[in-house]
């Protein structure tokens, strides 16, 4: 068992945690649902994945996974959003299978999916039914454009909801087609993460009141929500947003700038931001450039922006015959926010997120000792855990099944005979 | 979101109405901040005498003077109450514990060595309430060899490996927009003090929440970092085309008549390359797509898996190539007819899994979001302003966030609260708000 947010020696999975006791039922898949779950998991909630094998989350299928391994159960995809949960494999879609799904509902005191409002229709698993069968339950559900409205039915993955909210158009340059940003951006923290604070929300008022109730998450309300400076800007004062690639408005420099190649990591490029005066002057001396910070055009801030293009030349042209981890090294002692471009095996390997034991290494059965990112927030007395690994699909149907469901060793039989439980 | 300032509807207490929040946070925790108080919570931002330096952030709304213009900052602190303490005079620094005192959380970004420099140590802010929930949203976190470094948040974009996925390979690594670092960091820092007060409320103990908005981000490095823990390979930038060498038709961004549109229309979802063809069909475009051998191949092999597999055979691929440049022209030809919306409706209609490339005046009109009557208009008076604000996040049926008061101007509300807290007006500093910020 592995901590993370914790002191070492502490917790090692006997510490209380805050959502000890609490049920949950959780019908995600793909990103922007599971990885909330897994945050309310790893808070202590017993999180009960209903999945099938007729048809499985597609990142059980995606890669990475170990080359030519076609298991459901080791894809790094899934495997990393799904840490602490149980899986129980239900066809839904059967007449007994919705019967033991509905059984969970009245089981869970939370129920979440993020399937588009066409599929929840398909497994009978609309708010209609859910709070039908469990009154009292916090139900969430985040279809890509919330559940009502013209557009309710309308799907997507995160690369189509990217165009939609705005992250295409509003990152990169004006040079460039709006090609996003490299990845379903929102699915990873913007949409699980707003979701767990609805939940948390949701259960607080639950606890007080009794009283469980529907939260209508958009994913679309959500990414806006999480990108809101330039629509708010436009329409109070009508700002047509320009596309600034490493700009801001109110910083210069402030940008990425290459350095020098060394054979071991070619493409090596420095960020650095200078938010105030006192910065810049500091960056002219780590720079071991002076004449920088008494040059007229850079004297304030208005000047330095008015001159960027100029600014950024220079800067690129120091920073092209740096090693980068000198020049991070040198701005960082004279206080200028500054960093590398990492890349994945980099941030593995930061000293500053092991000493803090960020990401936490978990034994798989199929897929090994693997790494997971650890929680995005720490608590030091509930301690925010990953104490297992994801679930093989269906690891934990028999001991659901007996457990909560209440059923016995034949019946488990025959529903697995008849592709029920499966 | 309840439009409390000039409706008569009742408004339902929000989760969290029972609870006070001080809020002596940079950017990175504003949205933080926001978010609790649209729960319902009391937030009370304390500023420097100068003032937040988001106040000075561009853009601006005109006709208002600063430090009251900044947009950045009207938007993320809006729902708070605005108190100025000078936290370099004991004598505030006093006061200051006696707000906290009153509170149940303190959010603050500042770094362990600010914490000393300026006297507002652990022991003394637990002797002020020892119950306190204290979440500290910082770039680094409260521990390691980074943690008193310099953050900005291009700098978090940077180290927590998701700038490097961002791009064009011949370009730099580029920023998220809209500062990701702040705003993942504040989400988290959220969801970690409503889980704090869970437990307070169930124990009557506190505790401290902790946020790296390095750490914050790095679940958004998508797959780069299971790649590299399972493959030993490092995802890059692509400009968008996720390294394959062939551009798969109807699978990516295509220009419109007035825009972009971004489709997916090769994988198992949706419906697929039919969708493209239904999408024809509605709008009335014709082309050779449903004739032979065109027909026949589409239904067979426009699949995004199929044709992976089957380009990675060299003999197969160069006679794909071929088929697949007739089909990509013309679903490109397709796209440049019409405009990005009624691709978007038409496409969605027939199940295609198409996203307009919507930029801010998109946004503001959506059929979709103001149907759902997501912005919400409040009235301003102290900047003589009817400002329209995007929604929350969520629609909490039984407990709905709600948006009650415009962002303070500096100082607004500090007689008020120190009188809360039984000290007189006299004993903290008046605003400078023409004086530089620290």
């Amino acid at each position: 068992m592995t901590t993370n947010g914790s002191a070492p020696g502490q917790a090692n999975g006997a510490a209380r945690r805050a959502l000890d006791g609490v049920k949950v039922l959780d019908l995600t898949w793909f990103g922007a649902g599971p990885i909330g779950t897994r945050s309310i998991a790893n808070l202590g909630a017993r999180v009960i994945r209903v999945e099938t094998q007729r048809r499985p989350d597609g990142l059980r299928i995606a890669p990475p996974r170990p080359a030519g391994n076609a298991s459901l159960n080791v894809g790094g995809y899934f495997n990393n959003f799904n840490a602490e949960k149980q899986s129980i494999t239900i066809d839904l879609t059967t007449d007994r299978g919705h019967e033991l799904g509905l059984e969970l509902v009245r089981w869970a005191d939370v129920f979440m999916t993020n399937m588009t409002a066409r599929a929840v229709r398909q497994i009978g698993m609309t708010w209609d039914a859910v709070h039908a069968a469990n009154p009292a339950i916090v139900a969430l559900y985040q279809p890509m454009q919330g559940m009502t409205g013209p557009h309710a039915e309308y799907a997507g993955f995160g690369a189509v909801l990217s165009a939609v909210c705005g992250v295409n158009a509003l990152s990169g340059f004006e040079r460039n087609p709006p090609i996003g940003v490299g990845t379903n951006y929102p699915d990873y923290v913007v949409n699980p993460m707003h979701a767990v604070i609805a939940l948390l929300a949701a259960l607080r008022h639950r606890r007080r009141t009794g009283e469980g109730q529907l939260i209508d998450m958009s994913q679309l309300e959500s990414s806006v929500a999480a990108l809101s400076g330039p629509v708010f800007a436009w329409d109070n004062a009508r700002v047509d947003y320009r596309r600034e690639g490493n700009r801001v408005p109110y910083a210069a420099p402030h940008g990425a700038f290459r350095c020098a190649d060394t054979p071991a990591r070619p493409d090596r490029w420095l960020v650095l931001a200078c938010l105030d005066d006192a910065q810049w002057e500091h960056c002219a001396r780590a720079c071991a450039r002076p004449e920088w910070s008494s040059d007229p055009r850079f004297a304030t801030l208005a000047e330095r922006k008015r001159h960027e293009d100029a600014l950024e030349t220079l800067i690129a042209a120091w920073a092209a015959e740096q090693d980068g981890a000198e020049a991070l090294a040198r701005l960082q002692a004279a206080g200028v926010p500054a960093g590398l471009v990492l890349n994945a095996s980099e941030v593995l390997a930061d000293e500053h997120l092991r000493a803090r034991g960020y990401f936490v290494y978990l034994d798989h059965a199929e897929a090994g000792r693997r790494a997971y990112d650890g929680s995005g927030f720490r608590l030091s007395k509930t301690p925010v855990e990953l104490r297992r690994a994801a679930p093989l699909i269906g690891e934990h149907t028999w001991e659901i099944a007996t457990e909560v469901l209440g059923l016995s060793g034949d019946e488990i039989g025959m529903l697995i005979a008849e592709q029920v439980l499966y | 979101m309840h439009r409390t300032l000039q409706s008569a509807v009742p408004v339902m207490p929000g989760p969290l109405s029972d609870v006070r929040v001080v809020e002596a946070c940079g950017p990175i925790g504003h949205y933080a901040g926001r978010l609790l108080a649209d729960l319902g919570a009391d937030v009370i931002k304390v500023e420097p005498p100068a003032g937040d330096p988001a106040r000075r952030y561009a853009p601006f709304l005109p006709g208002v003077e600063a430090p009251e213009n900044g947009l950045q900052f009207i938007l993320l602190n809006a729902n708070k109450r605005g108190v100025v303490l000078d936290l370099e005079r004991a004598q505030e620094r006093a006061v200051f514990l006696r707000l906290v005192a009153s509170a149940d959380v303190l959010l603050d970004s500042w770094e362990p060595h600010e914490s000393a420099r300026i006297g507002v140590t652990e022991e003394a802010l637990l002797a002020a309430r020892p119950d306190l929930i204290r979440t500290s949203v910082t770039g680094w976190g409260l521990s390691g060899p980074y943690a008193d470094w310099a953050y900005a948040d291009i700098v978090a974009q940077a180290m927590s490996g998701v700038m490097t996925l961002a791009g064009f390979p011949d370009g730099p690594p580029e920023q998220i927009a809209d500062h990701q670092g702040h705003r993942t960091a504040s989400i988290n820092a959220t969801a970690g003090t409503v889980a704090a007060l869970l437990h307070r409320d169930a124990t009557g103990e506190g505790q401290r929440v902790e946020v790296s908005a390095q750490e914050a981000l790095s679940m958004a490095q998508e797959t780069a970092m299971m790649f590299a823990d399972i493959n030993g390979t490092n995802r890059e930038r692509t400009g968008g085309t996720g390294g394959l060498a062939v551009r798969i038709p109807g699978v990516g961004l295509y220009q419109t008549n007035d825009g972009w549109v971004y489709t997916l229309a090769a994988g198992t979802a949706g419906s697929g390359f039919q969708g493209v063809l239904a999408t024809m069909d509605v709008l009335g475009y014709e082309c050779d797509l449903r004739d032979e051998p065109w027909a026949g191949f589409i239904a067979e092999s426009m699949n995004r898996s199929l044709l992976l597999q089957a380009m990675a055979d060299p003999a197969e691929a160069a006679a794909l190539a071929a088929k697949l440049e007739h089909i990509g022209a013309t679903v490109a030809d397709f796209f440049l007819r019409y405009s990005k919306r009624e691709l978007y409706e038409v496409g969605q209609a027939q199940r295609l899994l198409i996203g307009m490339v919507s930029a801010p005046p998109d946004i503001s009109v959506s059929p979709q979001l103001n149907a759902r009557d997501w912005f919400v208009e409040i009235h301003d008076p102290g900047r003589g302003r009817l400002l329209r604000y995007p929604g929350p996040p969520w629609q909490l049926h039984g407990t709905p966030a709600t948006l009650r008061r415009p962002a303070p101007l500096l100082g607004e509300h500090t007689a008020e609260v120190l009188a809360e807290i039984g000290v007189g007006a006299g004993e903290a500093s008046a605003p400078t708000p023409h004086g530089s910020p620290r």
